[in-house]
């Protein structure tokens, strides 16, 4: 075993990055990971090997960052791979070839800071680099620029996470409905929920079109209801004037929507909820539901590498955490979405995923794997002090995941 | 995410302790209201015993059966609150509905019912009936606030700030004013931003409630700093009030300014509730070490309550605030009525430190003699020490081994003697005294490792280095050790480092960096590279050079991976690359 940069000066063939336990690092493997294929390099992925390790080529620049960042790793001559690759080919695990850094995307308000949301966090801790983009950016057509797009906890029913039950007045929302009601003008759009259902309908086209879709929180919901209700009122009069549609429910076209169906909005302005979809219901106090683990599905690597690599984790149970939405109801799932982490025995699900046209979306319930209550005015997640973290590893995973070159399915 | 706060950011914990406040009198005055009534009741509180027993042993399912078997007794109010715990276990709260039907029939007045049928109502989700349960307690009891406050209470609680904000202006409209609820109207003001009228509501509820201070305090602290001043200046105003200055002070330590904290609290009146104020900031300032505001707060306490006690406290503080002058008049010898053997034992080793720091070791000896036959031969040697070095800091070397040599063989082989040797050049005794002290203060590790480095036995330049620390003049220690590292090639790049350590302890990093540097450049095999790397890179930080400070630290991580300050330096590089919050 060698650690860092000092232990061995020889140059061997490959880095083989472990993903299990023996790692120090394991969210900075993934930004080393990156920075290889940024640098044209090419990786491998291994699936379910050590946890999902990469192999990586030998270089001075990839030891250096290894030795700077903690990252744990173990250089391997030509016997050692292909003894590896021998185990690999005699079990359930496969080599993924991954080829290009994908250019990445964040849909994020301009004035967010990075600490705001999970997945900026874990970017920004592994040092892969992104864009931020906002609804100016969207609606200019920008999103052909990315190959990978992450969505904000951004609420695309145009509700503002219907913030004003509780923060009518506080400076900061009343700031917020300000700045997008300007934006919506600005824009050409006559309300906040004209101009979300718009931004949410170019993200259905990007992913229509062939783009990777990666959405948490309460952005997971909305943007689903946004797509089937695109032609119909879905806010409350706070939001745009006028009282949600009574026959909401009866008018959502669900074919236009990328994960669920059949949902049931909800109609009380008062009530903090947006559907039936979240299984939790975190912020309807007579509905929530206590939190638990969840575990994830071991998928066949070769049969079903997608999957596989969403999923590739050194824990295979994770602590939950809340979110706007938590969870998604596995009743309303569409018949093909793939469903990559459960909680035993619930009626809800934590983690899927499914294709879309010619690209890909999943959805990760919650919004911070390390702050399972996380509320307004905490402090925001250290990720130097979860640096193995399990929950962090699935949004990277999704990073990586359109690196990877396409395989033939061996069906 | 944002939502998820609203149901706890409206003081959840505040108002649970609130809410055990008002169960506890609403208990009271239901039981008086019960006995007065008990006709219809049966007297057989049996069946609520048997109850408690049962759900103490988690059998809630019995227990409910007990609890309802208790409903119409004289423990009704107890078992009505037993059974909305066990059938919120078995989740079946819905059955609470029917038999709290029956009692607000019997007794629609009752507001422990009312509350109760509220709270399951909240906790079915059934809203709705939530609210014409409020609205028919507000008819059977018009004039009562107690409807208002539950409910507002229970909105608050769900994170719905504006609903309870209306309840409450319907309360002030239909009561003739809020003056019973001024605990919620302030909840509701701060979960709202309003913060100065939430500082404004909390001030007319401590008026008779000075209790909640810290639920105030705590409503409060997430505040914006543009908005604090506003909040100042309700708890500022005239007429003063303790409990609210006591608040002001608890959250100016929240926000993150002690200092602050004391203004609050400095001009109080001298009386008890002032003391227990004062005496509370004190002893948080202790534990912080804070000992300028220790001092202060102590120093208030005494003009209303001169104990010996508080007196010595005031004494300690002021000493270790730096102001032995102080310490000899907070606690003098002759005050307080204490015998001789308590005075030797407490204040007279503050004295002695006081009276050497102050450079007057003449008077601390001749104050030992005075009290030499109640000084056991250690408290004698300790004090020897103390003395030892107010002769130290008035340069007369000689006096200060002679008071060690004459407190007896203790003292005369002490870490003191041991100090003493080092000053002296004496490398040989002071490797031999210097292990025998107690503390472990820096100065002492310094010396102990400068010492343990050097090869030969003496070394008069090092001595007179430590001399000039020891007299507090750190530019000339600063000095004096870089010009012994010429001379002392063993220990060169320690003495270089703490040369470095004592510039930056100055805020002078433009002296500072050019030691760190020399030590990582011609000392890069010592044990101080690293560190002194490590420092030079937070001080090219602290000067904005961030770039520099990120060459410094990867420097660090790759030329030394095993060094023990490799966490450190790669949390630095984080906070420097602003990879982390």
């Amino acid at each position: 075993l060698v650690l860092g940069l000092a232990a061995s000066s020889a140059r061997a063939q490959q880095l083989l990055v472990p993903m299990d336990d023996q790692q120090q690092n394991h969210l900075k493997a993934y930004g080393l990971t990156f920075a290889a294929l940024k640098a044209g390099m090419k990786a491998e992925w291994l699936l379910n090997y050590r946890g999902g390790s990469f192999l990586l080529p030998d270089t001075p620049e990839l030891r250096r960052r290894a030795g700077l960042d903690g990252i744990t790793m173990e250089p391997v001559g030509v016997g050692e791979v292909n003894s590896i690759r021998a185990e690999i080919a005699n079990s359930n695990m496969d080599a993924i070839p991954l080829e290009k850094a994908p250019r990445v995307a964040v849909y994020t308000p301009p004035d967010a800071p990075p600490w705001d949301d999970a997945v900026t966090l874990a970017l920004k801790y592994a040092g892969i680099e992104y864009t931020p983009i906002y609804d100016d950016e969207v609606e200019k057509g920008d999103l052909s620029k990315y190959d990978w797009l992450h969505l904000h906890h951004e609420d695309f029913t145009g509700q503002l996470n219907k913030f004003h039950l509780g923060y009518r007045d506080a400076s900061w929302f009343v700031d917020l409905v300000q700045k997008n009601a300007s934006t919506a003008r600005r824009l050409g759009f006559t309300n906040i929920p004209a101009l979300k259902k718009s931004v949410a309908e170019k993200i259905r086209l990007f992913v229509e079109r062939g783009g990777f879709l990666f959405a948490m929180c309460g952005a997971t919901e909305t943007l689903e209801l946004a797509m089937a209700g695109n032609s119909v009122d879905l806010a409350g009069a706070f939001a745009d004037g006028s009282p949600m549609d009574e026959n909401a429910d009866a008018k959502m076209d669900w074919k236009r929507s990328l994960a669920f169906q059949n949902a049931h909005l909800e109609q009380s302005p008062f009530v903090n909820s947006m559907s039936d979809i979240d299984g939790h219901q975190v912020n309807v106090p007579g509905r929530r539901q206590p939190l638990g683990a969840f575990t994830l599905f071991n998928f066949s690597a070769k049969f079903d590498p997608v999957n596989a690599m969403l999923v590739q984790n050194h824990r295979s149970v994770i602590p939950d955490f809340f979110g706007v939405t938590t969870s998604f109801t596995k009743a309303l799932l569409k018949p093909g979405d793939s469903i990559l982490a459960f909680e035993e025995g619930a009626p809800w699900v934590k983690y899927v995923h499914g294709d879309y046209g010619k690209g890909t979306w999943t959805y990760y319930g919650g919004h911070d794997p390390e702050d399972p209550q996380h509320a307004i005015g905490n402090p925001p997640t250290d990720l130097s002090l979860h640096k193995g973290s399990p929950g962090y590893r699935l949004i990277l995973n999704n990073v990586l995941f359109p690196a990877a070159k396409k395989k033939p399915l061996k069906t | 995410m944002r939502s998820s706060r609203k149901r706890l950011d409206v003081g959840s914990l505040t108002l649970d302790v609130a809410l055990v406040a008002v169960v506890a009198c609403l208990l009271q005055t239901s039981n008086v209201k019960l006995q007065a009534q008990s006709a219809p009741f049966q007297r057989d509180s049996a069946a609520f015993y048997r109850a408690m027993d049962l759900e103490g042993a988690g059998k809630y399912r019995e227990a409910g059966a007990e609890f309802r078997r208790a409903l119409f007794t004289s423990t009704s109010v107890s078992s009505l609150l037993g059974l909305e715990r066990v059938y919120a276990e078995l989740k079946i709260t819905d059955s609470l509905l029917v038999p709290l039907d029956s009692l607000i029939r019997a007794y629609p007045k009752e507001p422990v019912y009312r509350s109760v049928q509220l709270r399951s109502l909240q906790s079915l989700g059934r809203e709705p009936d939530q609210r014409q349960a409020f609205e028919k307690w507000v008819v059977d009891a018009p004039k009562d606030p107690a409807p208002y406050r539950e409910y507002s209470r229970q909105l608050l609680q769900q994170g719905q700030a504006i609903r309870a904000d209306s309840i409450l202006a319907r309360a002030r409209i239909q009561l003739g004013g809020t003056g019973d609820l001024q605990l919620e109207v302030a909840q509701s003001r701060a979960a709202l931003g309003q913060w100065e009228e939430s500082a404004k509501s909390w001030r007319l509820a401590l008026i008779n409630a000075p209790y909640l201070e810290q639920a105030a305090a705590y409503s409060l602290a997430p505040a914006p700093l543009q908005l604090r001043d506003p909040i100042r200046a309700q708890f500022f105003a005239p007429p003063l009030l303790v409990a609210a200055r006591r608040t002001l002070a608890t959250l100016e330590s929240t926000w993150g300014s002690p200092a602050n904290g004391w203004v609050a609290l400095r001009d109080l009146p001298p009386d008890s509730a002032s003391a227990n104020a004062w005496l509370d900031f004190a002893q948080r300032a202790e534990a912080e070490e804070r000992w300028t505001h220790a001092r202060e707060a102590l120093s208030a306490v005494l003009k209303y309550k001169n104990t010996p006690d508080i007196a010595l406290r005031a004494a300690v503080a002021a000493l270790n605030s730096g102001d032995p002058g102080g310490a000899l008049s907070l606690a003098p010898l002759t005050g307080g009525g204490a015998d001789s053997a308590r005075v030797a034992r407490t204040l007279l080793p503050v004295h002695i430190r006081a009276l050497a720091a102050l450079g007057r070791p003449a008077t601390a000896e001749r104050l030992v003699t005075s009290y030499e036959r109640w000084l056991t031969p250690t408290a004698r040697a300790t004090l020897a020490r103390s003395i030892a070095f107010g002769w130290v800091r008035i340069g007369d070397m000689g006096r200060a081994r002679t008071a060690l040599t004459v407190a007896g063989p203790d003292a005369d082989s002490s870490d003191a003697a041991g100090w003493l040797a080092l000053y002296a050049g004496d490398l040989v005794t002071a490797r031999r005294l210097l292990r025998t002290g107690g503390d472990a203060s820096p100065e002492l590790a310094l010396a102990l490792g400068a010492v343990a480095r050097v090869k030969g036995d003496s070394s008069l330049e090092l001595g007179q280095a430590f001399l000039k620390l020891a007299r507090a003049d750190t530019a000339g220690a600063a000095s004096a050790l870089v010009e012994c590292a010429e001379k002392l090639p063993d220990v060169a790049s320690l003495l270089i480092y703490t040369a470095g350590q004592l510039r930056a302890a100055q805020r002078n990093d433009a002296q500072a960096i050019p030691l760190y540097q020399r030590v990582v450049e011609q000392y890069a095999m010592s044990a101080e590279a690293p560190t002194a790397e490590l420092e030079w890179a937070r001080a090219l930080q602290r000067r904005g050079d961030s770039a520099s400070a990120v060459q410094r630290l990867e420097h660090l991580i790759l030329s030394y991976p095993q060094s023990a300050l490799v966490p450190q330096a790669r949390r630095d590089l984080e906070l420097v690359r602003q990879a982390i919050p």
